[in-house]
C-alpha cells in the first residue's frame, strides 16, 4: 500500500525527480557529520574531506542527490565546479568557532552572488549546539548578516549533528519551501 | 595555432574516429544530467577513452572540465559505470588540473566498495594523491594491503609501489605489512571472473617482493635476510616473484661481488625451476656476472647455464626463446667461444617465422661464427635478408658491419654480400643508406677493401634513387678515390652525375670532383678536372655554379692552405668548435667585427679521427649489451610513474667509462685551459690526459687531476670539491713535490691557487712547468693546501672575526708517464707498420698482483694511451696467454709508436714482454720502460 502511494505521489511531483542539494561551510564545521547523520542516521567519524561525498537519499518520498563539498581554504575554489541546478545549500557553522565567524560570512556571500544560484533556497545550520559556548542561532544570523539577503527563502536552524537535534527540522523547512517554489 | 581550436579528421586513418569536440559536448551534456543515465555515460566514456588512447589530448581548462563532470558521476552507485569512471580518472590525470577533487569519493570506494570496484579505486589513488595528501590514505591502503582478497591486495601494493616517489615518508611505513604479503597466501576472490584472475595465482609475491625491495634497497643485511626466506622450500609459489627475487639477488651480487658463491646452491635449484620465465633470469644473473667476473663463476655451473639456455631455445614458447636467444647473443659480445656449443640451435631458429627471432639469431650466429665457417653463414643470410622488411635488414646489416671489424680479413666476403643486398634487395633510404654507411666502415678500417668497395659504390650510383645514399656515396668517392690506383675511373661516374642528377646530387658531385684535382698519383688529372668544373660553372642552379666557382678559385690558389680547404686532412673537436662559437655569438661585442677564430679548437688528424671512431664502434657493440637491461626495474610499475627515472640502472652497468661524457669533459677543460691569459706564452695544448681520480670520490675534498702537455711546458690540473656542508676553503694550492728533486728536468714556474672554495662547490688549482726535454717522466707527490673558514649559516659569509687556520690535507701521487705525450691513431695494416719502424725495445714484466688479463689489458692501454687494434683488447676466456697491439702517435712529433705486448697468466701472476717500436729513438725506451 505505502509503496503504492509513494509512487503515486512521485508521479504527482514529476516523475523520479532528483533535488540536488549542497552542503557548504568551512572545514570542521560538521558537514560531513550531517550527510551520514542524514544518510544512516548514525554519527561517523570523518576525516577532512578531500574533494567531496556525494549521496543519495530518500526523504519523505524526495530522491536528494546531496554533495557535501570539503570546506579546507584549498578547496573553496572548486565550490562553483558544483553550483549548477542546485535547488538549495545547507550551509553547515560551527557556533563555536567564534574566530572564523566573519571567515564564513565572507564564503556564504561570495556565494549566493553566484548566477547559478540565485533560485536555491538557504538553509544554515548553527552546528555544535551542545558544546559549551556556542553562540546562539540568532547570534549566528547576527554575524553572518542574514538579515540582508533578499529575493529568497532562508532559515537557520540550530543543530548538533553529534545529538542528532536540529536536523530534521531544518530538512523538513527546506523541502517545504522547495515544494512551494520549485516544483 | 592556438590550442582552442579544433580540427575534424585531423590525420589521415583517424577519420573513424569520433569527433573531439562533439564528444566533449556530449560528455559535459551528458555527465551533467539530473539523474544520471549510467548507459549513455558508459557509452561516451568508452568514445572519449577511445580518442584519448588513438593519441587525441585535450587542452588543460577541457580536460579539466571533463575531468569535473566525470567525478560527479560518483554520485551514481553503478559499479559498471564505476569502472569506465576509474579509466577515465587515469587517463585524465595527465592532463586535467586538480585532480585531487575526486580523493574523498575515491577513498569511500576503497573502504566501502564492492570487490569489483576496489581494487580499480585503489589504484585511482596513484593519480590523485600528492605529498601532502599521501598520509590521508595510509591507513586505507594498509588494510588493503593485508587484505585475503589477491586483488585487494595487489592493487594496494602496486599503489603504495607507485606513490613512493611521491611520498616517501609515508610509504616507508609500510614495510611489515608488504614483507606480510609476502609470506601469506591469498585468495582469489569467486566471481564470474575468477577465471581470468587464476591465471596469476600468487600475483600478490610479486608485487610484495617489488615493493619490499624499494623499500629496503640500501639495507644489504635486509635483502639478504629476505633472500634466505624467500629461496627457502616452496615461498614463493609465483613465478614472477621468483623471477623478481633472482633480479634482486642480481643486484647483490654486483654490489658485491663475493656474495656470489653464497648463492650458488640456489642458481643451481633455480636453473631448473619449472617456470622458463625463473631459469631464465637465473641463466641471465649468472651469465651477466660471468662477463664482468668471469674468474668468480665456476666451469661447471658456466656450463650448467649454457645448457639450460640451450634447452630454452628448444622450448615452444616463443618469448623464452627469445629471451633465451638475447643473453647467449650477450654472452657472445664478449666471449664467443663460450657460446660457441649453443650454435645448432641458433641456426634451428633460422627457418623461424617469427622475423624476429630470426634475425637474433643471425646477429648472434655473426659473434659466434669463426673464420671458417663465416662466408657459409654469410650465405644463408643473404637468403634471409631478402626477405624481410626493412627493420630487420638493418639489424642484420649493423652486425655484419661490426663483423668486418671483428674479421678484417674476410672482407672480401662481407663486402660481396653488402653489393649484393644494396643492388639486389628492395628497401627504403633508411635500410640502404645502413648499407653504404657499413660500406664506408670497412673502407675505413680496412685499407686492402677500398677499390673493390668504390668500384661496386660506382655501379650502384648509376641507378639509385636515394639523395641522401647518393650524397654519401659522392662524398666517400672524393674522400677516397684520389688515392687509389685509377682515380680518373671514377672522375667519369661522378661527372655521369653531374650530367644526369638533380641539382642537390649536382652540388656534392661537383666537390667530389675537386678533390680529384689534388691526386698525386696523377698530376694529368688537374687539367681535366679544372676544364670539368669550368663547364660546370655554366649550370643552370646557384648552389651547383657557387660550387664550382668556388672550387676553381682554390684549385687555383698558390696557397696550400686553400688545397686544404679542397681536401681537408683535419677535423674539428666539434665539441669543442660548438662550445667556443656559442661563446663568441653571446659575447659579441662589436657587431662582430672580430672575425671568430678557428685556431683556438682542437683539431684531430685523419687518423686521430678515425680512432675516435673506432673506439666509440667498439664501446657503442658492448655497450648495447646493457641498454635493455635498462628499466627493468620498473617491470612492475603500471606506466605511472615512467617519469621517475630510477637512480640505479647502473648498478648493472659494468665498469662503464661513460665515454661520451669523459670525451665532454676533455674538450672542456681544453677549452678553460686555452682561454687563460696565464698560459697564453706556452702555445698550443698539445695533449691532455684523461682524468685520474687522487682521492676516494667519498673524501671531504675530492681531488681529480688533468695533465697537460705543451711543446715546453706541463700544467698540472686539479680539480678539487669542497664536500664540506658550512666550511669554506681559501687559498687553495696543490703542492707538488717531485719524487726525486735532484735530477728534476721539470722546473716549476707558478701555481694558480683557487681564492675560495664554497662548500659543495668545484674549482680548479693549476701548476705550470717548465720541461728541459721533450719526453719527461715524473712522479709527483701532493698534498693540498688551504685555509678552513667557517661559516655564518644565515648570511653564508665567513665571520668576521674568524681568521681560519691553515690546514694540508695528504692526496695520491700523480705520475707522468710516456702515455701523457702519446695519441691513440688508427693504422689498417699493423702488422706492416710495425715491421717497417726502425727502432726497436723489448721489455719484460712480472706481475705479481693478483690481475686478470681483462684488467693487465686495461691498465696498459690507459698508461700508453694507444689504439688497441684488431680487437686485442678483449682477453680471451679459454686462455691463459694473449697478444695486445697498440698503436699510436708521439703528441709531440707526430711519430709512430707500435707496441706488440704478449702476456701470459700463471699462478704466479702475469707475464709480460712488450715489444715497441718507433719512428722516433728517444720515445721507444721512454715507452716501453713505463708500461706498468
Ligand atoms: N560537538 C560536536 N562536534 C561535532 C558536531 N558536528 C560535527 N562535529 C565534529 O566536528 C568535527 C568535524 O566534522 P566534519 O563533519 O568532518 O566537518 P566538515 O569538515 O564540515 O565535514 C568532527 O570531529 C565531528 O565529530 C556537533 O554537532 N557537535
Ligand atoms: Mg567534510
Amino acid at each position: 500500500m505505502g509503496n503504492y502511494f509513494s509512487s503515486m505521489f512521485d508521479r504527482l511531483w514529476g516523475a523520479n525527480r532528483e533535488l540536488r542539494i549542497l552542503i557548504l561551510g568551512l572545514d570542521g564545521a560538521g558537514k560531513t557529520t550531517i550527510l551520514y547523520r542524514l544518510q544512516i542516521g548514525e554519527v561517523v567519524t570523518t576525516k577532512p574531506t578531500i574533494g567531496f561525498n556525494v549521496e543519495t537519499l530518500n526523504y519523505k518520498n524526495l530522491k536528494l542527490n546531496v554533495w557535501d563539498l570539503g570546506g579546507q581554504t584549498s578547496i573553496r575554489p572548486y565550490w562553483r565546479c558544483y553550483y549548477a541546478d542546485t535547488a538549495a545549500v545547507i550551509f553547515v557553522v560551527d557556533s563555536t568557532d567564534r574566530d572564523r565567524m566573519a571567515t564564513a560570512a565572507k564564503e556564504l556571500h561570495l556565494m549566493l552572488q553566484e548566477e547559478e544560484l540565485q533560485d536555491a533556497a538557504l538553509l544554515v545550520f548553527a552546528n555544535k549546539q551542545d558544546q559549551p559556548g556556542a553562540l546562539s542561532a540568532s547570534d549566528v544570523s547576527k554575524e553572518l548578516n542574514l538579515v540582508e539577503l533578499k529575493d529568497r527563502s532562508w532559515s537557520i536552524v540550530a543543530s548538533s549533528a553529534i545529538r542528532g537535534e536540529g536536523i530534521t527540522e531544518g530538512l523538513d523547512w527546506l523541502i517545504d519551501v522547495i515544494k512551494e517554489e520549485q516544483m | 595555432m592556438s590550442a582552442q581550436t579544433y580540427k575534424k579528421f585531423e590525420s589521415a586513418g583517424s577519420s573513424d574516429l569520433p569527433d573531439k569536440m562533439t564528444i566533449y559536448q556530449d560528455c559535459m551534456n551528458t555527465f551533467n544530467e539530473s539523474p544520471v543515465s549510467a548507459k549513455r555515460c558508459r557509452l561516451l566514456i568508452s568514445r572519449l577513452l577511445r580518442l584519448l588512447s588513438s593519441g587525441e589530448t585535450f587542452p588543460q581548462t577541457e580536460a579539466t572540465a571533463l575531468f569535473f563532470s566525470i567525478s560527479k558521476l560518483f554520485q551514481h552507485q553503478n559499479d559498471s559505470l564505476r569502472q569506465v569512471v576509474y579509466l577515465a580518472i587515469k587517463e585524465l590525470s595527465g592532463i586535467s588540473e586538480d585532480v585531487l577533487m575526486a580523493t574523498s569519493s575515491i577513498m569511500k570506494d576503497v573502504q566501502n566498495g564492492s570487490d569489483i570496484v576496489k581494487p580499480n579505486a585503489i589504484r585511482a589513488l596513484t593519480y590523485v594523491l600528492d605529498e601532502s595528501t599521501a598520509f590521508s590514505a595510509e591507513r586505507l591502503l594498509k588494510n588493503a594491503v593485508v587484505s585475503k582478497n589477491q586483488s585487494v591486495s595487489s592493487a594496494a601494493l602496486c599503489t603504495a609501489y607507485n606513490l613512493l616517489p611521491i611520498s616517501e615518508v609515508t610509504i616507508k611505513r609500510f614495510s611489515n605489512e608488504a614483507q606480510e604479503a609476502i609470506m601469506e597466501v591469498k585468495t582469489a576472490p569467486m566471481s564470474a571472473r575468477s577465471e581470468f584472475v587464476s591465471k596469476a595465482p600468487h600475483i600478490t609475491q610479486y608485487h610484495a617482493l617489488g615493493l619490499v625491495y624499494e623499500l629496503k634497497r640500501n639495507d644489504k643485511m635486509a635483502l639478504m635476510k629476505l633472500i634466505q626466506q624467500c629461496s627457502d622450500g616452496f615461498v614463493l609459489k609465483n613465478q614472477f616473484a621468483r623471477m623478481e627475487l633472482m633480479k634482486i639477488v642480481n643486484d647483490l651480487i654486483h654490489r658485491d661481488t663475493q656474495l656470489f658463491a653464497q648463492f650458488q646452491q640456489l642458481f643451481n635449484v633455480w636453473l631448473q625451476d619449472r617456470s622458463s620465465l625463473v631459469s631464465l633470469e637465473t641463466a641471465k644473473t649468472i651469465t651477466t656476472f660471468a662477463i664482468a667476473h668471469p674468474r668468480l663463476v665456476s666451469p661447471d655451473l658456466f656450463a650448467t647455464t649454457v645448457n639450460v639456455l640451450r634447452k630454452l631455445m628448444n622450448e615452444f614458447n616463443c618469448g623464452a626463446k627469445l629471451g633465451a636467444v638475447k643473453v647467449v647473443n650477450k654472452m657472445a659480445m664478449v666471449s664467443p667461444e663460450k657460446v660457441a656449443v649453443c650454435n645448432p640451435e641458433l641456426e634451428s631458429l633460422l627457418s623461424m617465422s617469427n622475423k624476429e627471432l630470426a634475425t637474433f639469431a643471425i646477429t648472434t650466429l655473426l659473434k659466434t661464427s669463426n673464420e671458417d665457417n663465416i662466408s657459409n653463414l654469410i650465405g644463408r643470410i643473404t637468403e634471409f635478408v631478402h626477405k624481410v622488411s626493412d627493420d630487420f635488414k638493418i639489424t642484420v646489416i649493423e652486425a655484419i658491419r661490426t663483423l668486418s671489424l671483428k674479421f678484417p680479413k674476410e672482407w672480401k666476403v662481407i663486402i660481396k654480400f653488402l653489393i649484393d643486398v644494396l643492388k639486389n634487395s628492395e628497401g627504403a633510404a633508411k635500410f640502404k643508406s645502413s648499407v653504404v654507411e657499413a660500406i664506408i666502415d670497412i673502407v675505413a678500417f680496412v685499407p686492402q677493401s677500398k677499390e673493390l668497395a668504390l668500384e661496386s659504390l660506382c655501379d650502384f650510383i648509376e641507378d639509385c634513387e636515394y639523395n641522401e645514399v647518393l650524397v654519401r656515396v659522392l662524398h666517400l668517392l672524393g674522400k677516397e678515390g684520389p688515392s687509389t690506383s685509377n682515380p680518373s675511373l671514377y672522375v667519369r661516374h661522378i661527372f655521369n652525375r653531374v650530367v644526369l642528377e638533380n641539382s642537390i646530387i649536382r652540388s656534392a658531385a661537383v666537390i667530389a670532383l675537386s678533390k680529384f684535382a689534388l691526386t698525386k698519383n696523377d698530376p694529368t688529372l688537374k687539367d681535366s678536372i679544372v676544364s670539368l668544373l669550368n663547364r660546370i660553372s655554366n649550370d643552370t642552379d646557384d648552389e651547383v655554379r657557387d660550387r664550382a666557382t668556388i672550387s676553381l678559385k682554390l684549385l687555383g690558389s698558390e696557397h696550400s692552405f686553400a688545397k686544404d680547404l679542397v681536401q681537408s686532412k683535419y677535423y674539428y673537436d666539434l665539441n669543442s668548435l660548438e662550445s667556443k662559437l656559442t661563446t663568441y655569438i653571446s659575447t659579441n661585442e662589436d657587431s662582430f667585427k672580430t672575425p671568430f677564430d678557428v685556431s683556438q679548437i682542437r683539431k684531430f688528424s685523419e687518423d686521430e679521427m678515425k680512432a675516435i671512431e673506432l673506439k666509440h664502434k667498439q664501446d657503442r657493440v658492448f655497450k648495447s649489451t646493457d641498454n635493455d637491461e635498462s628499466g627493468n626495474r620498473d617491470a612492475i610499475a603500471p606506466a605511472t610513474v615512467s617519469t621517475n627515472k630510477r637512480k640505479d640502472n647502473d648498478t648493472y652497468k659494468g665498469a662503464d667509462l661513460h665515454e661520451h661524457e669523459q670525451d665532454l669533459l676533455e674538450s672542456k677543460y681544453a677549452d678553460e685551459l686555452s682561454g687563460m691569459e696565464e698560459f697564453k706564452e706556452f702555445g698550443k695544448l698539445i695533449n691532455s690526459s684523461k682524468v685520474t681520480p687522487l682521492t676516494e670520490s667519498e673524501a671531504e675534498f675530492v681531488v681529480r687531476a688533468v695533465k697537460h702537455v705543451f711543446k715546453d711546458n706541463i700544467v698540472l690540473q686539479f680539480n678539487i670539491t669542497n664536500t664540506l656542508v658550512d666550511v669554506a676553503l681559501d687559498n687553495v694550492s696543490v703542492v707538488c713535490s717531485a719524487e726525486d728533486p735532484e735530477n728534476s728536468r721539470l722546473e716549476e714556474l707558478f701555481t694558480l691557487p683557487i681564492e675560495r672554495l664554497a662548500p659543495a662547490g668545484e674549482s680548479a688549482c693549476y701548476v705550470a712547468f717548465k720541461k728541459s726535454t721533450d719526453t719527461v717522466m715524473k712522479g709527483f707527490l701532493n698534498t693540498l693546501h688551504f685555509t678552513t673558514r667557517e661559516l655564518n649559516p644565515d648570511t653564508h659569509e665567513p665571520f668576521e672575526d674568524d681568521e681560519g687556520f691553515q690546514d694540508e690535507y695528504e692526496i695520491d701521487s700523480l705520475f707522468l708517464n710516456a702515455g701523457d705525450y702519446i695519441k691513440s691513431s688508427f693504422v689498417g695494416n699493423f702488422e706492416a707498420t710495425f715491421d717497417q719502424l726502425p727502432n726497436e725495445e723489448v721489455a719484460v714484466y712480472n706481475i705479481q698482483e693478483d690481475l686478470s688479463l681483462q684488467e693487465v689489458i686495461d691498465k696498459l692501454v690507459l698508461n700508453t694511451s694507444c689504439l688497441p687494434l684488431s680487437n686485442t683488447q678483449f682477453a680471451p676466456t679459454d686462455s691463459s696467454s694473449h697478444v695486445l697491439k697498440l698503436f699510436g702517435k708521439s703528441a709531440l712529433m707526430g711519430t709512430k709508436v707500435a707496441l706488440v705486448i704478449k702476456m701470459i697468466k700463471s699462478s704466479k701472476g702475469v707475464a709480460l714482454k712488450a715489444q715497441c717500436r718507433t719512428e722516433d729513438a728517444t720515445l721507444c725506451a721512454d715507452i716501453v720502460n713505463n708500461l706498468m
